[in-house]
């Protein structure tokens, strides 16, 4: 059943261009009906997983470590559970919005590349066995790099360029580290390298193999110091792709990460034999701090989010790296929230330039009064993104606090105080300008189109809903801590 | 010493080779040349990688009866893959580099991020 | 004493890759380049690796190079900003001797060149080269890992080119912007 999940897409990609020669609108629907039945797939397979326990397909029927496996635990479960629902969203939002932002002639081929990220990154998600993580590291790249050069500004060229050639560094970052571990070991499969490396802890092969793969998905994952590509890539790609990349791309690096950390190697490793976790939480806070205060300074909005987006990765990692059970379960939830709430707030961004062509935050004058319920969709994600009690974003970084006074890093406190004031502070500037400030002209209200007004809606109640009943996220994480860990 | 040297070169070698086109990558201003940097980055870990493989007295991994040991096939088979993703990775990028050129007139980064800064004075 | 020539050979080819201004020349000698890899990795005994390198590395990319500067422009043009440009190639040399000496270290304790003890031959692969030919009954081991027991990983590297084909049509056939 597993495989469906990545050869549903993969299909419905090579789907989309021929029949996108007879007819153009078929690329939308082909697009709908992969997103509908893989997101179908996945909550079947996922509950399997939940009662269960892991699923493991062999491909040709070659046991591991010598062929390759998927694997579906509880981890990647829940990671999928909620890419394939962005998806889902983002599919259904791009029908009205890439009418604006792309040529309908190209439509079809463009829902091809869309599909073949996210055959890309469910692959890196449910694989494994390393290299093949490689292989699905390099399709959804090579297809987020062409769907953020068909941006409507020429800037969108530089910012898909610079992210190229950042993105296969760190590729090849992580192909190099996979050198080093196979020439340790000689086996690829992660639960076999499980086995096979703690006997090798002290190997220097193993250490360096360990510091590129770490080094090269930080790239990938746009930690703090080597963010610089993600900015210009959130802000000129077209707005369903932001929303899209925003729900998606990082996290999927982030998963990654915690599988590497915890699954091929272990947490002693981590902990104890390399000073990994103490960098990382070093690392991690300055980025929550740095990714604040750079979005304060921003003008446009989709950069603000970007921005947001570099200080929210911040928590995943500082919850990664802080390596206890309630801080890796914060970090869990935290890539499922923030993936709810950043979608919204890229998709209500995407809807003010579709309907006004406002990108800059200073161009919102008044348009609370004129789109008030866009507006209260916004307010509603923007608390959440500032963690306010009741809303999804309080649970994760809740749960991360915990982790840190478990671990006696009590200055994870007031950083995350300092950032989620700086948070409000950026959220409250939008808000203060489109409802306060004096707009031009007409005030006439005008909604957005309901298949734009739709997928925002559907992602900002979502993260009150899961403020409230926090039953879904923390049980699905909490399970999926049990499996990784083993008890 | 002599021994430990004469064991790792080829090793060494490699990563001054990806050191190289690692450079050409970062500090090349051509957007062109950062291209021709990669390839040499990338090439030169598969050249890593085909090193590992290598068993002295080993002949290529085919069947064959003489044959005592073969060199391990793993690497090469990994590094097939690797090939075929580099040159789509080079592929892709040169096309984004015809565009910028079409939209921007150069191919220097310096003279881009110039013309950008002035389009967001406006 | 060839290998070791073809080697540093690599090494002075790479440099002058980098270094020349003239791109066509850059890019040519880009492929003499890969043209002497693929010669190594035939003297490593990867002939399979060596065709693929020798009609793709040496012959396709050269061929979407040379159509990409036929589309642009054939000179790098060096713009002197004194200082700036300086401390920047500085910096990069910086990152680039770090990162080298990080693998450097990594290599001391590794396996020597050509060793048959070393883990790597000894882990999975005795099985391929041992049961591929009566399991599958394929002479060469690289084709039946390729196809067979590693076979996902090819049809990955199949969806790679279809991406990067998609990517290209898609990219190229732009009218707008």
């Amino acid at each position: 059943m597993i495989v469906y999940i990545v050869l549903i897409p993969l299909l419905s990609s090579l789907l989309t261009p021929i029949l996108g020669l007879i007819n153009r609108k078929t690329g939308f629907f082909v697009t709908l009906i992969n997103a509908i039945l893989t997101f179908t797939i996945i909550i079947y397979s996922t509950r399997k997983v939940y009662i269960y326990g892991p699923e493991r397909y062999f491909f040709g029927g070659f046991e591991p470590p010598y062929g390759i496996e998927y694997v579906l635990d509880g981890l990647n479960s829940v990671i999928i559970l909620i890419i394939a629902f962005i998806y889902l969203l983002s599919v259904l939002y791009s029908k009205k919005s890439l009418e604006k932002e792309i040529e309908q002639k190209r439509i079809s081929l463009f829902y091809c590349i869309m599909n073949l990220y996210f055959t890309g990154i469910l692959g890196i998600a449910i694989t494994g066995d390393i290299f093949n993580l490689y292989v699905f590291i390099e399709i959804a790249s090579l297809s987020a790099y062409t769907l953020i050069a068909m941006g409507l500004k020429r800037e969108s060229l530089m910012a898909s360029y610079n992210y190229l050639i950042i993105g296969t560094i760190g590729a090849t970052f992580v192909l190099i580290g996979i050198g080093y571990i196979f020439m340790a070991t000689g086996s690829l499969n992660m639960a076999d390298l499980k086995l096979r490396l703690p006997s090798l802890y002290h190997s220097k092969m193993v250490r360096t193999g360990f510091t590129f793969l770490t080094l090269g998905l930080m790239l990938k994952l746009a930690l703090f110091p080597l963010h610089i590509w993600l900015p210009n890539a959130y802000t000129y790609s077209p707005s369903t792709i932001s929303a899209l990349l925003a729900g998606t791309g990082t996290k999927v690096s982030a998963y990654a990460l915690i599988r590497i950390l915890y699954s091929v190697f272990t947490i002693d490793f981590d902990v104890n034999i390399i000073p990994f976790s103490k960098i990382f939480i070093f690392l991690s806070l300055i980025a929550i701090v740095m990714g604040s205060l750079l979005a304060l300074a921003q003008k446009n909005l989709k950069k603000m989010l970007a921005y947001s987006s570099i200080g929210q990765i911040g928590y995943i990692t500082l919850g990664i790296s802080l390596a206890n059970e309630s801080a890796l379960q914060g970090s869990i939830i935290h890539i499922f929230n923030h993936s709810l709430m950043k979608t919204a707030l890229f998709f209500i961004a995407g809807g003010f330039f579709y309907k006004q062509g406002i990108e800059n935050i200073q161009d919102l004058k008044g348009i609370a009064r004129k789109m008030p319920l866009t507006m209260s969709l916004f307010i509603i994600a923007g608390l959440s993104l500032v963690g306010v009690p009741f809303t999804a974003g309080f649970i994760s970084k809740w749960y991360i606090v915990i982790g840190a006074v478990e671990s006696k890093y009590y200055i994870v406190i007031p950083v995350i105080l300092l950032s989620s004031i700086l948070s409000l502070v950026y959220i409250w500037r939008v808000l203060e300008i489109s409802y306060f400030g004096e707009s031009n002209g007409n005030e006439h209200k005008e909604e957005l189109p309901v298949p734009l007004f739709f997928p925002a809606m559907i992602s900002s109640v979502l993260c009150i809903f899961f403020g409230i009943y926090t039953e879904l996220p923390v049980e699905l994480s909490k399970r999926a801590i049990e499996i990784l860990w083993g008890y | 010493m002599f021994d430990f040297i004469v064991s790792k070169y080829n090793y060494w070698i490699s990563i001054v080779l990806m050191m190289i086109g690692l450079y050409g990558m970062i500090a090349k201003k051509n957007l062109v040349k950062k291209i021709i940097g990669m390839n040499i980055f990338q090439v030169s870990v598969f050249l890593f990688y085909i090193s590992m493989g290598k068993i002295k007295g080993g002949t290529a991994p085919i069947y064959w009866e003489k044959a005592v040991i073969y060199d391990n096939p793993i690497p090469h088979v990994l590094i097939l893959t690797a090939i075929v993703v580099s040159i789509s990775t080079t592929a892709v990028a040169l096309a984004i580099i015809i565009l910028i050129y079409k939209k921007f007139g150069t191919i220097e980064e310096d003279k881009i991020l110039e013309l950008m800064e002035k389009e967001n004075r406006r | 004493m060839v290998d070791l020539l073809l080697l540093v050979l690599l090494v002075i080819f790479a440099l002058y890759a980098v270094y020349e201004t003239d791109l066509l020349s850059s890019v040519v000698i880009l492929s003499a380049f890969s043209l002497i890899m693929t010669i190594v990795w035939t003297r490593l005994n990867a002939v399979d690796v060596a065709f693929t390198e020798a009609s793709v590395g040496a012959g396709v990319s050269t061929i979407i190079f040379l159509s990409a500067l036929s589309r642009t422009k054939r000179r790098e043009e060096i713009t002197r900003n004194g200082k700036k440009l300086n401390i920047y190639n500085f910096l990069a040399s910086l990152i680039v001797i770090f990162t080298g000496s990080v693998l450097i270290y990594g290599t001391f304790d590794m396996p020597d060149f050509g060793d048959f003890d070393a883990p790597v031959n000894n882990a999975i692969a005795p099985r391929y080269i041992y049961g591929s030919m009566a399991e599958l009954g394929i002479k060469n081991f690289v084709t039946s890992i390729l196809a067979a027991y590693r076979g996902y990983d090819t049809l990955g590297e199949t969806t790679v080119i279809f991406t990067a084909g998609v990517a290209v049509v898609i990219l190229l056939r732009r009218r707008d912007l």
